[in-house]
């Protein structure tokens, strides 16, 4: 009758005057979207594969057929003519939303959700602007669903988005509507709280206020965030992300919808993460050791200082972060050649992994890292023997690894010390020269997650002090060391002129251009070669 | 107390009416595997038993705490939050632990109109309760319950399982006195 859904032969329609050819499985409600019409929803989630059509706002009008219909449930049919404004669908729309409004608290000046609220929107459009209703609103009040997430049960209309993300998608079937009819609301076996490590997407999917996030709760107002797509850097599967930012402050993580990497989730971990390690003593100027102390000075002299110190350099060691950009990596390695030191080594710190069974490939995976793979590909060598070794008296040289828990006096007896990094530990403090670089959240860059996916990160937050991109700083080192600064070797100045020497200059990596790794990355051509030990740590150091 | 089946339905129900002992253990016995092993052999999957367990824990402990959902969610491998969620939806599982005599007075329209909230405003002073608690002694519940199909005998009162029809605010004590010389 629907003809075979396997074979998905096109068919067909026209939508609001535009004719449209589209796989036969395509419902309405995206065949609508495909020629630019938003049809109303709340109940439809496109990453949540059940269509309850339930929330009866995204009726519509197809031709032929007595009733209105639900656009997300049903099939295109060929030769179907769906009118999704007419009258008729515009009317009962609005007896929905104004259903919907009946209890609801209208509490809009201090809900989260204001300005991202789809009843807000769907009030608005359909002109509901005052109430019929001259009797008490009925009050359910709120309750912690999980350690960090609230629900305010009066702002909820029972799309049961959450529900069915956590029974469909999660697979852990510990969310319920409780109760029916106008006194239903959501719930969890009473005592028991939501512990999945994806429960934050539940909040996502809610169409309006009614799961909040408490880390977020009165932080902010949706007018006021400033949003950067990036990379979640928590792990070594990248979700594609949305950071929040007001006043050069991380507020918040969203999932930002890539197909081939976290769908529309991710994880708690990661939302939580950056948020929190975004803090510590940061350098915010150049340092070097003069007299045993350490003395802040400009860039220029900075530069031109470890420059000549760096001339004197002919062995030594070098430890990267796997936390650094791939431009990064890739004049690290081309400054640590010129200087004559092979190799190097990093550490990834490990964690319990997570998957979400709904979309097996987002994973909360045990490199806690988002740029091992980038840090493989540029000849760096993974280590997990534990500390890093001292080096002695040779030199040594680090990128962005903050040297936490090493002992004080790590690396006090070395030839020569350059950090350049973003945390101010007691190793590295002993430093003959501390150049500041910014973390990946205050640059453009790109990181290379664990299938080989190079994916591009944008800047949200403005540098501390004087940081700079680590490529940025090494890249003038390794100009200075190749023609005394004089101008004649140009450093690059912009991430895409960096982006575009590295691709050149590493083979792997030829086939990838900046424009097409765009905001959703591509795939290394040759991964497999690429990328020996994208996951499995290395044996022994 | 035992219970009297009437006789146009015990022939339908096979696996009906435990003692209401609200200590008893629900499926720890031998009773309760009977009754476990009698309803599953009748569903054609484990969640569809969900509704006659809720029934069986409601008939024995005269309500459905939360260890009863959750050692039905274990032997019907559902999640406690789904048991949960089946049983908030029906308003005839109790939710909270009631009293010996669990008194449904019918405010429905025939009730109504022959003066049930009076009945119900008797029953209310006589136990002292206010409408769902129960009484300090433990004896008495008191709810207003929708219709109970005895329209032509109004006011109806169904107490545990046993109706009293025509009944008027000044029957009230005296059934009341006959549920104490019960025994019970």
């Amino acid at each position: 009758m629907y003809g075979n859904v396997k074979t998905a032969e096109l068919v067909s329609l026209r939508i609001d005057g535009t004719e449209i050819s589209v796989p036969s499985n395509t419902s309405v409600i995206e065949a609508a979207e495909a020629v630019g019409v938003l049809v109303p929803r709340y109940c439809y989630h496109p990453g949540i594969p059940s269509r309850p059509a339930q929330c009866r706002v995204c009726l519509v009008e197809i031709e032929g057929q007595p009733k209105l219909q639900p656009s997300c449930n049903i099939s295109v049919q060929e030769g179907m003519v769906v009118h999704t404004a007419s009258e008729e669908a515009r009317s009962a729309r609005r007896s929905v939303i104004e259903l919907l409004l009946v209890n609801h608290p209208l509490d809009c000046p201090i809900c989260d959700a204001a300005g991202q609220c789809m009843l807000q929107d769907y009030a608005f459009e359909t002109r509901q602007l005052a109430s019929r209703l001259n009797e008490e609103k009925l009050v359910m009040g709120r309750d912690r669903i999980a350690e960090d997430i609230l629900y305010f049960a009066d702002r909820c209309i029972i799309c049961t988005r959450c529900v069915r993300f956590m029974r469909e998608v999660a697979e852990d079937d510990a969310l319920i509507v409780a109760q029916r009819g106008y006194r239903a609301y959501i719930d969890t076996f009473p005592g028991a709280v939501l512990d999945n490590p994806f429960r934050g997407n539940i909040v996502d999917v809610c169409p309006v206020g009614a799961l909040v996030h408490e880390d977020f709760l009165f932080k902010a107002r949706f007018w006021d965030l400033d949003q950067t797509a990036s990379v979640c850097p928590s792990c070594s599967t990248g979700c594609n992300v949305t950071i929040d930012t007001v006043e050069n402050q991380i507020v918040r993580l969203k999932p930002r919808h890539n197909s081939e990497v976290n769908s529309y989730w991710m994880c708690d971990h990661g939302r939580k993460h950056l948020i929190m390690s975004n803090r510590g003593l940061r350098p915010e100027a150049p340092l070097l050791r003069r007299d045993g102390k350490l003395v802040p000075t400009g860039w220029g002299e900075a530069l031109t200082w470890v420059a000549e110190r760096l001339r004197e350099v002919s062995r030594g060691m070098a430890i990267v972060s796997p936390h650094a950009a791939n431009e990064s990596l890739f004049y690290f390695r081309t400054l640590l050649d010129r200087i004559g030191i092979a190799g190097g080594t990093f550490r990834v710190e490990q964690g319990e992994e997570a998957i979400l069974p709904g979309f097996p490939k987002l994973q909360l995976r045990a490199d806690r890292a988002p740029n091992a793979s980038g840090a493989e590909l540029h000849g760096f060598e993974r280590f997990d023997g534990g500390a890093h070794s001292d080096p002695g008296g040779d030199a040594v040289a680090v990128l962005e690894d903050p040297l936490g828990e090493l002992p004080d006096e790590w690396g006090r007896e070395a030839s020569f010390f350059l950090y350049v990094g973003n945390r101010l530990s007691p190793a590295a403090r002993n430093a003959h020269a501390i150049l500041p670089v910014t973390t990946f959240a205050e640059m453009e860059g790109t990181f290379t997650n664990f299938e080989g996916r190079v994916q591009r990160f944008h800047q949200a937050l403005q540098p501390a002090g004087l940081a700079r991109p680590a490529w940025l700083v090494l890249a003038r080192l390794v100009s200075l060391l190749e023609d005394g600064g004089d101008g004649g070797v140009a450093a690059p100045t912009l991430a895409s002129e960096a982006f575009q020497v590295m691709v050149r200059a590493t083979p792997a990596m030829a086939d990838l251009e900046w424009a097409s790794v765009g905001l959703k990355g591509a795939r290394l051509g040759s991964t497999e070669a690429a990328v020996p030990h994208a996951q499995a740590p290395a044996e022994g150091a | 107390m035992s219970r009297r089946i009437h006789p146009s339905v015990a022939g339908a129900q096979p696996f009906q009416l435990a003692e209401r002992d609200p200590e008893a253990p629900l499926f720890e016995s031998a009773e309760g595997q009977e009754r476990l092993q009698a309803v599953l052999s009748r569903y054609p999957t484990k969640q569809a038993a969900l509704l006659p367990l809720l029934g069986y824990a409601n008939e024995l402990h005269g309500w459905v705490s939360k260890q009863d959902m959750e050692s039905i969610a274990e032997r019907l491998d559902l999640t406690p939050a789904y048991v949960w969620s089946v049983a908030s939806f029906y308003t005839m599982y109790n939710k909270h632990p009631i009293g010996r005599h669990f008194i449904q007075v019918c405010t429905n329209i025939s009730c109504h109109l022959n003066g049930a909230q009076r009945v119900l405003k008797r029953f209310l002073e006589e136990t002292g309760t206010r409408p769902g608690e129960t009484s300090e002694d433990g004896r008495y519940t008191v709810i207003e319950a929708e219709c109970l199909g005895a329209c032509g005998f109004a006011t109806a009162v169904q107490i545990n399982d046993e109706y009293h029809e025509n009944v008027t605010p000044e029957r009230v004590s005296q059934i009341l006195a006959g549920l104490d010389g019960n025994g019970s």
